[in-house]
């Protein structure tokens, strides 16, 4: 079944308006149904774990906003068959290089991947960039008998490409491999290329903020950005503010009350910004607090050494990183700041 | 003649693969299997509050984090000498499935099936090799798009309980977190039901019909016999679902009972200071720059089993628990996969009436041991994985991981004796060298996951 670009950027646009978009990105959705616009998508894992393509797997016609089917939108995409947009992002967007799914493989993946980046391109990139023993922990490829290492791919590559996208928190920021006492020496795409880098930040992100950020740059859109490169879309609404137990009790232990708030067992909703209360994830079925599960802080700058220890409700700091600002929430009483308060309560980092 | 090629990368799997064959009269004759990219989680862990691993653990492995951050609370639990509540353990049993349905369908119908029938013709399945297609079965490549939506549909489920997947919250030292209700149960089951029909309807009967029409890869791809499983899925009865053993090629019907301090880790050819191998709670991970060790060609370590390479995986599995034993190769390897998805689906549905909404889920005494060691074993899609902690002033003093492909696609050991890959390579026809297809089949066979092998 080979379902059209037409039929994605309907899906696009479905998506936008579940996502509360500016009314000119939808507009642009719509202009650009009947354009041809038909960026190549090269799909780098670097020190990755492959969750962020996992994750994008699955991506679901309902996961968007509140888990409902929005029939009025999606069907009316002509998707015949499973309305499962996985297999539509699979076979709609050119994505003409990506490790875990191609077909070609050896010397006809890298032939492919010098056809498309001779030309128009955006780059997205998995996982953190090493740069111990010249980036030799990460080769991407090789040739001409010579291995080409994630490092100079990516110093190849990014200043080339129309647009960078740093899938996951570990190519944003560095994630768990960069952590202390980062034993690689990995650094975000950003640092590595000296180009600026859409960050779609999360362990893993979630998919719909990968396909929101791809739909609004084909359609010629540059997505707003915090101060740490992330879309505000998608970042700019404080966890704890949005979750359905922030005036709750606070637990003692794990797995007694349903709807406890978790603060005490080291929840860093108060610290974190992303739509996970309100999107949800995998269809719109459950997200980490609903499962009774702490919010570790998986999207933010610094994840996961200025989220840890992740079962502390104190959180250490390390000493190059400036402490979490104490505020006093005036909704939920809570010591550590809350984002209705008004405030962005990232780290500096 | 003869003639050294090098497939890098080695696509359609997860991670960074480099496989390097020596040719001769159409023949392979020599093979390197080498893991490009590593990142150090057993030094990151060093210091951390040891409950953190349960989180850390799953991020080595966006593929399989459920039984990884399962194995690393079982290694913490045994640290602390405390049992979970069987709700507990039920519900790791049901979301450690659900990875496994999602990762071995993805496995077949994404990752394997275009070495057997051309995918859609474009991006990124187009260009492609091109080397003896068999034809005939387009009804099984048809079957994709539902695959991909069968798979979504085991992470749905798994999310149920885990929150999210991949890289759920609801693992804790203890238990879990989430709490049961009839609602959720009743959801799970819709949903399981949905996946079992296709799992036998549609799933196991492709597998068959691709194994028909390649029968000669019944013949390809042996590797070196040995089979280990560390037993996983445990019951109310304390038996496990799939059964822990060994398996030796010079008795292939006799089961040996595992024991774990048989295992040892070689780094004579892997980019690592060290001489002797390593028994894993003695382990230590100091990498070294490749250019510096010319013997090296890999990041992955070569674990061996009473100095034997061991292959690992769902073959193995069905192996010593007596499900299948068929034969030794590469179609033998997708049979007992989709095999053994099927007498999961089916242990689920069993699973989901042992849980009693009401009683605990979380073992409220945990508490971290100041000083203690403990060691996780458990298994993961591609086989017998081992997590060994070290706990030292209440912080994480060293941590040792060994996963399934870092047995199947270990380099050479100390002894100079080839990884599992390795060996199932050597001996294989290469009809096009510029187009080594049945590299690529005995590869995708093993399933391997290359971020897991390193970590």
């Amino acid at each position: 079944m080979r379902i059209t670009r037409r039929d994605f950027l309907r899906c696009c646009l479905a998506s936008a308006v579940a996502l509360g978009l500016e009314a000119s990105t939808i507009g642009l959705l719509k202009k650009a149904l009947a354009s041809g616009v038909d960026l190549p998508i090269i799909w780098l894992n670097a020190s990755a774990c492959t969750g962020c393509t996992v994750s994008l797997a699955n991506l679901s016609v309902t996961s968007k906003g509140t888990g409902e089917h929005d029939h009025s939108l999606t069907t009316s995409a002509a998707v015949s068959g499973p309305a499962d947009i996985a297999d539509l992002l699979l076979n709609t967007i050119h994505l003409a290089y990506n490790t875990t799914l191609m077909g070609a493989a050896g010397e006809l993946a890298v032939q492919t991947l010098h056809h498309h980046t001779a030309g128009k391109f955006i780059l997205i990139v998995e996982g953190g960039i090493p740069t111990l023993f010249d980036g030799q922990t990460c080769i991407l490829w090789s040739e001409n008998g010579r291995e080409v290492t994630a490092l100079e791919a990516i110093r190849r590559l990014a200043p080339k490409a129309q647009h960078v996208i740093s899938v996951g928190s570990c190519s944003s920021f560095g994630g768990y491999p960069g952590a202390e006492p980062n034993p690689t020496g990995i650094k975000s795409v950003e640092v590595v290329s000296g180009v600026k880098t859409i960050n779609i930040a999360g362990c893993p992100p979630h998919p719909d903020w990968i396909v929101g950020v791809i739909s609004q740059l084909l359609v010629g859109q540059m997505p707003a950005l915090d101060a740490y490169g992330r879309p505000t879309a998608y970042f700019g609404a404080n966890i704890h503010h949005n979750c359905p137990r922030k005036h709750n009790p606070w637990a003692s232990s794990f797995g007694l009350q349903e709807d406890d708030c978790l603060n005490d067992l080291g929840c860093k909703g108060r610290q974190t910004n992303s739509t996970c209360p309100t999107l949800k994830w995998n269809g719109g079925t459950n997200w980490c607090v609903g499962a009774g599960g702490i919010c570790i802080g998986c999207t933010s700058p610094g994840f996961p050494d200025n989220r840890s220890p992740l079962f502390s409700s104190i959180g250490a700091t390390p000493p190059d990183m400036h402490p979490v600002v104490e505020e006093r929430c005036t909704s939920c009483h809570a010591s550590n700041p809350c984002a209705e308060a008004g405030m962005e309560v990232e780290v500096t980092h | 003649m003869r003639e050294t090629i090098i497939i890098d990368p080695v696509t359609r799997i997860e991670g960074h693969l480099s496989v390097k064959i020596d040719v001769e009269h159409g023949k392979v004759k020599k093979a390197e299997s080498a893991g490009t990219m590593f990142r150090g989680f057993e030094l990151i862990s060093k210091g951390r509050d040891p409950r953190d691993m349960i989180h850390m653990m799953q991020r080595v492995c966006g593929v399989c984090p459920v039984p990884q951050g399962i194995v690393a609370a079982l290694a913490l639990e045994s640290a602390a000498q405390i049992i979970v509540p069987l709700n507990a353990k039920i519900i790791r049993n049901l979301v450690q499935a659900c990875n496994f349905i999602d990762s071995n369908v993805l496995h077949f119908y994404l990752l394997t099936l275009p070495d057997y029938v051309p995918g859609p013709q474009h991006a990124p399945w187009t260009p492609a090799w091109n080397v003896d297609m068999r034809g005939g079965l387009d009804l099984v490549s048809s079957h994709l798009p539902q695959a991909l939506t069968v798979r979504r549909h085991a992470h749905e489920m798994g999310a149920l309980f885990a929150g999210r997947m991949p890289n759920g919250n609801f693992l804790v030292p203890g238990g879990v977190t989430s709490l049961l209700s009839a609602e959720r149960i009743d959801r799970f089951r819709a949903m399981l039901d949905m996946i079992k029909h296709f799992v036998h309807g549609t799933y196991v009967p492709d597998v068959r019909i691709v194994a028909d029409a390649y029968p000669n890869y019944f013949h390809i791809g042996r590797g070196p016999a040995n089979f280990l499983s560390f037993g996983a899925f445990e019951q109310p009865d304390g038996k496990k679902l799939f059964q822990s053993g060994m398996v030796k090629r010079t008795n292939p019907s006799k089961v040996v009972q595992l024991q774990p301090d048989k295992i040892t880790e070689a780094v004579t050819h892997s980019f690592y200071e060290g001489t002797a191998p390593q028994r894993p709670e003695n382990g230590q991970t100091i990498a070294v720059n490749p250019r510096d060790k010319e013997k090296a060609y890999s990041w992955l370590k070569a674990p061996r089993y009473s100095g034997y390479p061991m292959e690992t995986g769902p073959l193995a599995r069905m192996w010593i628990s007596g499900s299948y034993r068929n034969g030794i190769s590469v179609m033998d390897r997708h049979l007992a996969r989709a095999i053994e998805t099927l007498r999961l689906v089916e242990a689920m549905e069993l699973w989901l009436d042992l849980l009693v909404p009401g009683l605990p889920v979380y073992e409220q005494s945990y508490s971290t041991p100041i000083e203690a060691c403990g060691i996780g074993l458990t298994e993961a899609p591609r086989g017998a994985l081992g997590h060994w902690l070290d706990i030292a002033n209440g912080k994480v003093n060293n941590y040792q991981v060994i996963t399934p492909t870092c047995w199947n696609l270990s380099p050479k050991d100390n002894c100079g004796i080839n990884g599992p890959l390795e060996q199932a390579i050597v001996g294989a026809e290469i009809r096009d060298s510029k187009q080594p297809i049945e590299v690529m089949r005995i590869v995708h066979s093993f399933d391997p996951c290359l971020a897991c092998a390193v970590h």
